[in-house]
């Protein structure tokens, strides 16, 4: 009772809400397409100059897994996903290469015939968010920024940041750890560390929902720790979101340590995680925009707005 | 809530609960099944091509006796004319007319039976009359009582003065039911059951009467029907025997002797005949039954409410197949009324939205552990056949079809396994859904490839949990009778559902992600 009056207190948004109040109400179905087809949501971005990882080859039928694999035959580090895929499922991470082999993130050694399987696992819709047939592609392997490595191990972090209709309410950065396997996937064992939106700090930090302050793995401080051009991730963010015309969406951001931010995925249905990586409740934010919404206003008075409300809004118990 | 939401259940729900009440208040129908002893609803289904000639079709239809009681008789047949003849105290249903084509006829009926002892006289004192006589103690092709084999036979077995009938009948009776083996693939015929000593049950019944008659004693076989609970009934028959004035009753196949029990219908006396033709060029038939939980009187109430509206909308009036069928099928709304409260209310994650409820009916008919088992003895193999198809990177679709066909395996050997340990419960393997068990191995398998085993193992977890909460709706004859006596509280369901769907406060599993918000400090960073 005591925790259900401190979330109501804190304005913690629940799944119910969030799929009534929020994706129903927010996102219209027929925009979810842009969303949830990644090579979509790179074609979308790539036309409004919005940096993404650069895409390497694309497999769209079992026939054409062959020819793909072909265009890796001189690389040694490369992305394997499915364009349809949900929590970060299906995808394979490549690193190093050792002859004719490759090594996966976390080590294990990996054959031409393992992609080809794992390409076409992807496309017989093993990994799709309804199970339809999907389309596989290989994008670059993106390095970790070096004033994000010492809190993350084995994979690449990534920044979450929740865009309701035009303004930047909410983020964290997502820190793989051992047991997530690299992935920046809290569920899986990540940790979410909640990030200031005025100044891209860690303020914060949870794993399996309870707080920390040093990544388990290297035992360095997460909190204070600040996201490098957290404001190009901001805009970033805000710039990618505008282009599908969706109105609740989480954003991913990658610091790239050569490219800078570039913009990984959109999510239509964002997870609330995110509320206790900041130990906040998105609802008194939510409510803040639906008075202060200005959707014709440029991109940076619209990062000013969402900074102002994270920073001001509270909770008013209301209707 | 959304107010639209809210409106519109409130509105479904008070729609359904008025019709409901309105029908247990004003209509006074029982709102709970008494649960009546030996109440069948039976229907005898044939299906007959006729030559284009004149000609009929004859099915023995059951009298009202001492030990069963039939009412509510129907009968439907199209372009024949139905008549009840009487044939030696027997009544025989004739649908008679020019048979060209396909004719379908239902014959159905309610029966009441009860088990009945008869008692043995001590002494005997009436003697058959001579009509009785003609009739039921000659001897004939089918009963060669006068046969050289079966004097023979007697002879060591029968005094030629009994001193005492009864003693000597029992002697008599225990040989045949005793020394003679029932077997399934032997003889219908008296005398070769005799000389081999083995015998089927229509065999050895014959044999039974023939010796009956040999000794004098008017007898007779009964053609009958033994009902099943849950299963489809079969045609058995049994021997009646005339002493001091009372036709006694006794099975040479199951041993009973002056009892018959309270799960056979006696259909015909003096013949096994079931379905007799002429001009008929090919003939099937088939019994449906079901029991019903309702006395007599409620059930009339029930299939004929006062309201003339209703009586036409009484699911009572249909079928019996289709009964059984929506019976089941009434129960399914609430199986998703609790699935939807796990997930909506504790949030919880199960494998297949609406499998749990699924695994859940087709545990209806065994305990729900032994059934439980089964489902993971199924699972276990085809995620080890899952493991081994692994190696071979098969593409997806084929190699979902490859763990079909293991999982339609693995309950087919299941089945056989069950037959020879005789534990029913394998059996009912038959009736999971496939093709959902398919996807669940796959799924399974996934999810422990991608998340490891714990978030695997939780979510199965979860899935059992919710079958067992939902089993005892599936397997309750209040709920049964509630959803099948008053289909509008369907509309009650979808209301609730609905109520369930705005629900916007949190769910169970909210409170935990987020439980860390119980505790006090950790400054709000903006």
């Amino acid at each position: 009772m005591r925790l259900l009056r401190a979330l109501r207190r804190e304005g913690v948004l629940g799944i119910n809400r969030r799929n009534h109040e929020y994706t129903l109400r927010w996102n219209p179905r027929r925009l979810y397409p842009t969303v949830d087809d990644k090579l979509a949501t790179k074609r979308l971005c790539q036309a409004a100059g919005i940096p993404i990882p650069g895409l390497i080859a694309v497999a769209r039928r079992q026939g054409e897994v062959r020819e793909m694999l072909g265009q890796l035959a001189d690389l040694s580090h490369f992305v394997l996903k499915p364009a349809h895929g949900a929590m970060g499922n299906g995808i394979l991470v490549v690193r190093a290469r050792e002859g004719s082999h490759w090594q996966r993130a976390g080590g294990r050694p990996l054959t031409l015939e393992d992609l080809r399987y794992h390409a076409a696992s992807i496309i017989s819709g093993l990994y799709a968010l309804g199970g339809q047939p999907d389309v596989a592609f290989v994008e670059e392997l993106l390095e970790v920024h070096p004033a994000l490595a010492e809190i993350s191990a084995d994979g690449v972090p990534d920044v979450r940041v929740i865009v309701h209709r035009g303004i930047p309410i909410m983020s964290m950065t997502r820190l793989p750890t051992h047991r997530s396997r690299g992935r920046a996937n809290l569920h899986q064992g990540a940790i979410g560390a909640g990030v200031e939106l005025a100044t891209g700090r860690i303020l914060h930090a949870v794993l399996d929902g309870t707080p920390i302050t040093r990544h388990p793995d290297t035992d360095r401080a997460v909190l204070g720790v600040v996201v490098p051009s957290f404001a190009r991730v901001l805009e970033i963010a805000v710039a990618a979101t505008d282009q599908t015309g969706l109105g609740y969406v989480g954003a991913d951001v990658v610091v790239d340590a050569k490219k800078g931010p570039v913009l990984l995925e959109l999510n239509a249905r964002p997870g609330l995680a995110i509320q206790a990586a900041n130990r906040a409740g998105l609802l008194p934010r939510l409510r803040a925009v639906s008075e202060r919404v200005r959707p014709e206003a440029p991109l940076a008075e619209r990062i000013a707005i969402g900074i102002e409300i994270a920073r001001t809004a509270r909770f008013v118990e209301s209707a | 809530m959304n107010r639209t939401a809210g409106f519109v259940g409130l509105l479904l729900v008070l729609i359904g609960l008025s019709l409901f009440l309105w029908k247990v208040l004003v209509l006074e129908l029982p709102l709970a099944a008494t649960d009546a002893e030996g109440l069948w609803r039976i229907e005898l289904e044939i299906t007959a091509r006729g030559t284009g000639r004149r000609g009929s079709i004859r099915a023995p239809l059951p009298s009202t006796s001492r030990s069963q009681v039939v009412f509510d008789e129907r009968s439907a047949s199209d372009r024949l004319l139905f008549t009840i003849r009487t044939e030696n105290g027997d009544r025989i249903g004739v649908w008679s007319g020019r048979l060209a084509g396909v004719h379908q006829v239902v014959h159905g009926f309610r029966v009441q039976l009860s088990e009945i002892t008869t008692p043995l006289p001590s002494r005997i004192t009436r003697q058959p009359s001579s009509e009785l006589r003609a009739r039921w103690a000659g001897s004939t092709r089918e009963f060669p009582s006068d046969a050289p084999e079966v004097k023979a036979f007697l002879e060591g077995l029968w005094p030629s003065v009994p001193e005492n009938l009864l003693d000597c009948l029992r002697t008599l009776f225990g040989f045949v039911a005793d020394e003679i083996a029932t077997v399934p693939s032997g003889s219908d015929d008296a005398l070769l059951t005799l000389s081999a000593r083995e015998g089927s049950a229509v065999g050895k019944s014959r044999l039974l009467v023939t010796v009956l008659r040999a000794v004098g004693l008017p007898a007779r076989t009964v053609l009958g029907l033994q009902l099943v609970e849950g299963q489809p009934p079969f045609t058995t028959q049994w021997v009646e025997a005339w002493i001091d004035g009372e036709w006694i009753p006794m099975s040479p196949i199951d041993g009973s002797f002056a009892t018959r029990a309270a799960n056979q219908v006696a259909l015909r006396t003096g013949s096994l005949a079931e379905i007799e033709t002429t001009a008929v060029a090919a003939v099937g038939h088939r019994y449906h039954a079901l029991r019903e939980r309702l006395r007599p009187e409620e059930l009339a109430a029930m299939m004929i409410p006062s309201n003339p509206w209703l009586a036409r909308l009484s699911l009572y009036q249909l079928p019996v197949s289709t009964q059984s069928a929506l019976r089941v099928l009434l129960l399914m709304p609430l199986g998703a009324l609790v699935i939807a409260l796990f997930r909506n209310g504790f949030g919880v994650s199960t494998f297949g939205t609406f499998m749990p409820v699924l695994i859940a009916l087709a545990l209806r008919q065994v305990a729900l552990a032994a059934g439980l088992m089964l489902v993971a003895a199924v699972l276990l193999l085809g995620i080890l056949g899952r493991l081994v198809l692994e190696r071979m990177h098969l593409l997806l679709v084929p190699r979902l079809g490859v763990l079909l066909c293991a999982v339609v395996l693995s309950v087919t050997s299941f089945a056989l396994l069950g037959r020879e340990a005789e534990v029913r419960e394998l059996s009912v393997g038959v009736l999971f859904p496939m093709v959902i068990l398919t996807m669940l191995i796959e799924r399974f398998s996934v999810t422990l490839a991608e998340e490891g085993m714990r978030p695997a193992l939780v979510r199965a977890g979860w899935s059992v949990v919710v079958a067992v909460a939902v089993y005892p709706i599936f397997h309750s004859a209040v709920a049964e009778h509630l959803m099948f006596g008053f289909p509008e509280l369907v509309i009650v369901v979808m209301g609730l559902l609905i109520w369930i769907g705005g629900y916007t406060g949190y769910r169970f599993s909210d409170l935990i992600r987020f439980r860390a918000f119980a505790k006090p400090g950790g400054g709000e960073p903006s």
